[in-house]
């Protein structure tokens, strides 16, 4: 297949017809699992992940554990009906493994893990449908999860990506448009204080297109973090925070 | 008006000393998810952190030659060494103890009882206020209405005795802990158990 052929703009719009400014539709629903202590769905487009987080408890194995801080332990998995790319298995790959790293990162600089020495805070991402940005999906998704959930927090954190197609830059990247533009720049950023915790670049940006990227992922996360805060008040204004444990 | 808070988001300008919330610079956020009603936080979510004095409920893990392991509801769990009690314990009892010291660590158990079979409950912790109410307002109610005892830990594990109405007193927990953040909610258990 002949690269330059492929066209992403189309008289200034998108292969889905978005603005380069648009994001997909983006639906999330928190408390959606029974037994995780907090849990949010996320569809974002044709992306659907589930997160779910359970309370600190008893660090395991214990000689990880830490007398100063929480150790968080975040794992992030693609179903094997993600997306053609996965073969068939969901076990830890060296891309499943990088997002759990990257993921760990982005909370760790938000979750008050000095609350609770000793323990360990899980985080179970699955993602079961991919189509471009499932990383950013997922931290949206644990975020709302960890909120849910109650573990302390200094920042609710949203996230977008930002890249290069057909040499503009554009917010939100679809599969096809990481996969045949120019750049996917992934940014993750906490709300309150606009803290970069997250900022990967695949393919190559310059250094004025990077200062305009996270420009507009600053603008985007803002709509993002909208969607992050109805979830979660829509979830207590309906009363569904209730079922009983026995 | 209330007003549910994202953590992260302020609650007050100046430096407060209020649990579930953290400082930075010139103001006081809230940590947790919670609601705000006038000046107060009250969280809505959260795990248990034992403090002084705290009366819980905990369920027998484990029996140990020194002593019990015992579980209520934090990462560390609390210990009791056979030598401090007079009862025998076994993996599986109820118990009802009060914290002694609190904090980050295996907690301490001072007057430690054992509690008849019964049912046990997993409440959320941060609306155990709202289910005891105003001077126990809401607790003995649920009671009353029940015809029987109910123990309330303050680490969400709740104790209902066997000759409660236990369907009932099950369907007030929930209704409690699903409406904690509203008012008019003491006006609705009175109906139900009516």
């Amino acid at each position: 297949m002949n690269m330059e052929e492929i066209k992403l703009l189309k008289d200034g719009k998108r292969l889905d017809g978005r603005a380069l400014d648009e994001l997909r539709t983006i639906r999330i629903e928190a408390g959606v699992l029974n037994q995780a202590d907090g849990s949010a769905l996320v569809e974002w487009g044709k992306n659907k992940v589930v997160c779910g987080v359970f309370k600190p408890g008893e660090c395991i194995p214990r000689h990880e554990a830490s007398p100063y801080e929480a150790l968080l332990k975040v794992r992030y998995t693609m179903s094997p009906f993600a997306s053609l790319e996965e073969h068939g298995r969901s076990g830890p790959s060296r891309r499943s493994t990088e997002l759990s790293k990257v993921i760990r990162e982005v909370f760790e600089n938000v979750v008050l893990t000095e609350e609770f020495p000793g323990a360990q805070i899980q985080i179970y991402i699955d993602v079961l449908q991919a189509d471009g940005g499932t990383r950013v999906a997922a931290i949206t998704a644990a975020s709302v999860a960890l909120a849910n959930a109650g573990i302390p927090m200094r920042d609710m954190v949203a996230a977008v990506a930002v890249g290069k197609i057909d040499g503009r830059l554009a917010v939100d990247l679809g599969k096809d448009e990481d996969n045949f533009g120019q750049s996917d720049t992934p940014v993750a950023i906490a709300h309150r204080t606009s803290e970069f915790l997250l900022l990967q670049m695949d393919g190559q940006l310059t250094r004025e297109e990077l200062m305009q990227a996270t420009a507009m992922a600053l603008e985007a996360t803002e709509e993002v973090h909208a969607k992050q805060k109805e979830a979660l008040l829509q979830y207590y204004e309906k009363g569904k925070r209730g079922e009983l444990q026995l | 008006m209330k007003q549910i808070i994202l953590p992260g988001e302020k609650i007050a300008d100046g430096k407060l000393r209020v649990s579930h919330t953290f400082t930075d610079g010139d103001s006081t956020y809230a940590a947790v998810l919670g609601f705000l009603d006038e000046d107060r936080f009250m969280p809505l979510e959260g795990p248990y952190q034992p403090r002084q004095d705290d009366v819980i409920v905990g369920i027998v893990i484990g029996v140990r030659s020194a002593g019990y392991e015992i579980d209520i509801n934090t990462p560390y769990g609390a210990f009791v060494q056979s030598r401090d009690l007079r009862i025998r314990l076994q993996a599986g009892d109820i118990v009802m103890a009060q914290i002694y010291g609190g904090g980050k660590e295996e907690a301490k158990l001072t007057q430690v009882r054992r509690l008849p079979a019964g049912k046990i409950v997993h409440f959320q912790p941060m609306k155990i206020p709202r289910l005891i109410g105003k001077k126990s307002s809401m607790i003995n109610l649920i009671k009353e209405g029940t015809g029987g005892e109910i123990i309330v830990g303050n680490n969400g594990y709740i104790w209902i005795s066997e000759n409660c109405n236990v369907p009932k007193a099950l369907e007030a927990l929930e209704i409690i802990q699903q409406k904690a953040h509203q008012s008019g909610l003491t006006d609705e258990i009175a109906a139900l158990l009516k």
